[in-house]
């Protein structure tokens, strides 16, 4: 009884905004169950025309590259051995971790049988580009789990954990990054096989690269948003200085992405390309506000020592990758006679998906020490004695 | 996935429009033999006097009516529409359980106690052919079968069976002879091509008809087998995997080795610096 009244104490204690989130996800879920009682065609507006809706172009394409930053924060600090970014790694690893958490729960709403998830593990079709986007999503969240596990067991205090899994850093931030290079590019092959279904404007043999180096460039920006926002409302340390840094790769990989970009349209890709006007609206959108103008934007040392405006382009390339990845699995493939709309349903779930996310990370955030992990103030040697409570850990930890 | 196999003793449909008379035998067989439901529908509910206005679960074959003018008259053109059984299948390629398969016979077979249900193969198709189970909530997809157990005792398909006079069903390469001396004996009759002798990497379903093939609402498909064009992307998964994860270790080796030996040197300059500094003092 008294742990009930703990809890319910404690969550009566938070910010009215969780309080808010916490409602969305009840209200999502229950709006996630609808669809087995009822059915995909009683609660969704997908059909014959339409198969893929707005679950599998958000919560699955679109969320997957949102959730890139811990591969490529991993790849930087690790491998690159730019130390200095440290501190926005384990914040990094507990976005990817939701992340695809997340993506595994959309799938599964998805899916006619998700029961039978596991049948990907047993019947193997190495020609199947969503055969390796699970079976790498499947071991990308174990990675990410494992590398979660540290500040878990910094909390708890597990001894032993902590040394196998310091010591195991490296070589896991190496085989996300490798998987996810996989998965990250799969996700464009997928629609290769739209030959003659998605428009030109984005249909070209270089999508899967371009998945690749999109999802790059947004991982670092949602890194960028997110510690941005966590100083703002959560009262978290400033990490302005290393975001500079981390904006200072930016221009590079943007300009990388506008390179392929341009190249696989002008010269890889057959028109007609600007017949539908909607279309070449989203498109200029999409290439323009999205990506050319952060661009532009990340090229000026101005805007990547300002807190603000490095924020705003980061928003703006996120904003580009999120409508880049809706014109290639749902606007370009569709026919103007007949559009398709989400339902209230769908809607609601895709929402209460993103509430989740930030809910799970603000509680995570408060109950582990994931922005404590400053480098000049952690003792990386193996604790002694068992850290008695999470205070003590937060306090000898220090922050920056 | 079967890429270089030799389909020419597939069994196929020759499907001759100009014979066809609308009558709809094939839909009515299709439906007894695979037991499907009826489906409540309107008259003109879809685009023209076809009912029911498209292929659905319940519905694995259907014809479609051209209603045009020839010579201030009024004809009908049809256009059955069915599984077209590609030598090469995208479904098959993109499903992640394998649960399609071009057998031996010339159908392409769907095992539903494989499917995951992720509508993949429905994306794929560029017929539109895979259907799926809307109404349930474990959904499953739904195709026709080319009447692959029918096949296998040695039967012709049902729909084939009943028509009267448009469908001849046998081996690929007879059935490519058989078209190709149609279109040569009576070149007014019929449009110099065949549908699905190249559509989509070639079918087990071969079409001749009077009007252009997109008029009757036949869809324009590259001639290329599609696996093709996701497998040019996939089969760089092994290598770049190997690359990523052997560049990245080998990086991660170099700069921390670096970094050791910057903290080495710097280690010795500061005990150098020491040893300097205790000399000077002595």
């Amino acid at each position: 009884m008294s742990t009930l009244r703990r809890i319910d104490d404690e969550v009566r204690s938070y910010h009215w905004f969780v309080k808010a989130l916490m409602v969305v996800v009840l209200v999502g879920a229950v709006a996630a169950m609808l669809r087995f009682v009822y059915g995909l065609g009683a609660t969704t507006n997908l059909n014959d025309t339409y198969p893929w809706g707005l679950w599998i172009s958000f919560d699955v394409v679109t969320a997957v590259p949102l959730a890139a930053g811990a591969f490529t924060l991993g790849a930087i600090v690790h491998c690159f051995n730019i130390k200095k970014l440290e501190p926005l790694v384990r914040p990094s690893i507990v976005t990817g971790f939701l992340g695809y958490s997340l993506v595994s729960v959309g799938l599964l709403l998805d899916l006619g049988q998700p029961q039978r998830a596991w049948h990907v593990l047993w019947y193997w079709n190495v020609h199947s580009p969503m055969f390796e986007v699970s079976m790498c999503i499947m071991l990308y969240t174990t990675v990410l789990f494992l590398e979660f596990l540290e500040p878990v067991a910094q909390k708890f205090g597990w001894k032993v954990s902590l040394r196998l899994l310091r010591w195991l850093e490296m070589p896991l931030a190496i085989a996300a990054a490798a998987i996810s290079t996989l998965h990250q590019s799969s996700l464009g092959t997928f629609f290769l096989i739209a030959v003659d279904k998605l428009h030109s404007l984005w249909y070209n043999p270089l999508l899967p690269l371009l998945f690749w180096v999109s999802a790059i460039c947004s991982g670092m920006c949602i890194i960028i948003l997110e510690a941005t926002a966590c100083h703002k409302w959560m009262g978290e340390p400033n990490e302005g200085l290393l975001l500079r840094t981390l904006s200072k790769i930016l221009p590079w990989t943007l300009g990388a992405y506008l390179a392929l970009r341009v190249y696989s349209l002008v010269l890889l890709s057959v028109g007609p390309f600007f017949n539908r006007p909607w279309l070449t609206l989203s498109f200029l959108l999409e290439v323009g506000v999205g990506f050319l103008v952060p661009f532009i934007m990340f090229c000026n040392k101005a805007v990547r020592e300002n807190d603000s405006r490095r924020a705003l382009a980061a928003g703006l390339v996120v904003f580009g990758l999120v409508l880049n990845r809706f014109n290639v699995s749902m606007f370009g493939m569709m026919d103007p006679q007949n559009p398709y709309f989400p339902t209230a349903i769908e809607s609601l779930v895709t929402l209460s998906i993103i509430a989740a996310h930030i809910l799970f990370f603000v509680l995570i955030a408060k109950y582990f020490p994931i922005f404590e992990h400053h480098p000049e103030t952690v003792d990386y040697r193996i604790p002694h004695r068992p850290v008695k409570t999470a205070g003590v850990s937060g306090q000898s930890a220090g922050r920056g | 996935m079967s890429f270089n196999r030799d389909f020419s003793r597939d069994g196929t449909f020759l499907i001759d429009l100009t014979k066809c008379t609308g009558c709809r035998g094939c839909q009515v067989a299709c439906k007894q033999w695979n037991q499907l439901p009826a489906e409540h529908t309107e008259f003109f509910s879809g685009e023209g006097y076809q009912n029911p206005p498209a292929m659905s679960e319940y519905t694995y074959t259907r014809i479609k009516f051209r209603d045009y003018q020839k010579n201030g008259q009024h004809e009908f053109a049809f256009y059955k529409e069915m599984c077209m059984h590609c030598n090469e299948p995208a479904c098959a390629s993109v499903c992640p359980v394998g649960a399609f398969e071009k057998t031996a016979e010339g159908p392409v077979f769907y095992k539903d106690n494989r499917c995951i249900g992720c509508r993949f193969c429905m994306i794929a198709c560029p017929f539109g052919v895979p259907k799926y189970e809307w109404s349930k909530a474990l959904p499953l997809v739904k195709k026709c079968t080319g009447c692959l157990e029918r096949v296998k005792e040695g039967l012709h398909p049902a729909c084939a069976t009943t028509c009267p006079t448009a469908i001849t069903y046998g081996p690929r390469d007879e059935m490519i002879k058989l078209g190709k001396e149609r279109l040569l004996k009576s070149p007014e009759r019929y449009v110099q091509k065949a549908y699905g002798y190249q559509e989509a990497g070639g079918t087990s379903v071969i079409y001749l008809t009077a009007l252009p093939f997109d008029e009757l609402g036949f869809k324009q498909v590259t001639k290329r087998a599609l696996p093709e064009y996701t497998w040019e992307a996939l089969r760089l998964v092994p290598g770049i995997f190997l690359t990523a994860g052997a560049g990245l270790s080998a990086l991660a080796w170099i700069t921390h080795r670096r970094e050791r030996l910057r903290q080495e040197l710097e280690k010795e300059r500061a005990a150098l610096a020491a040893e300097e500094a205790k000399e000077d003092q002595e």
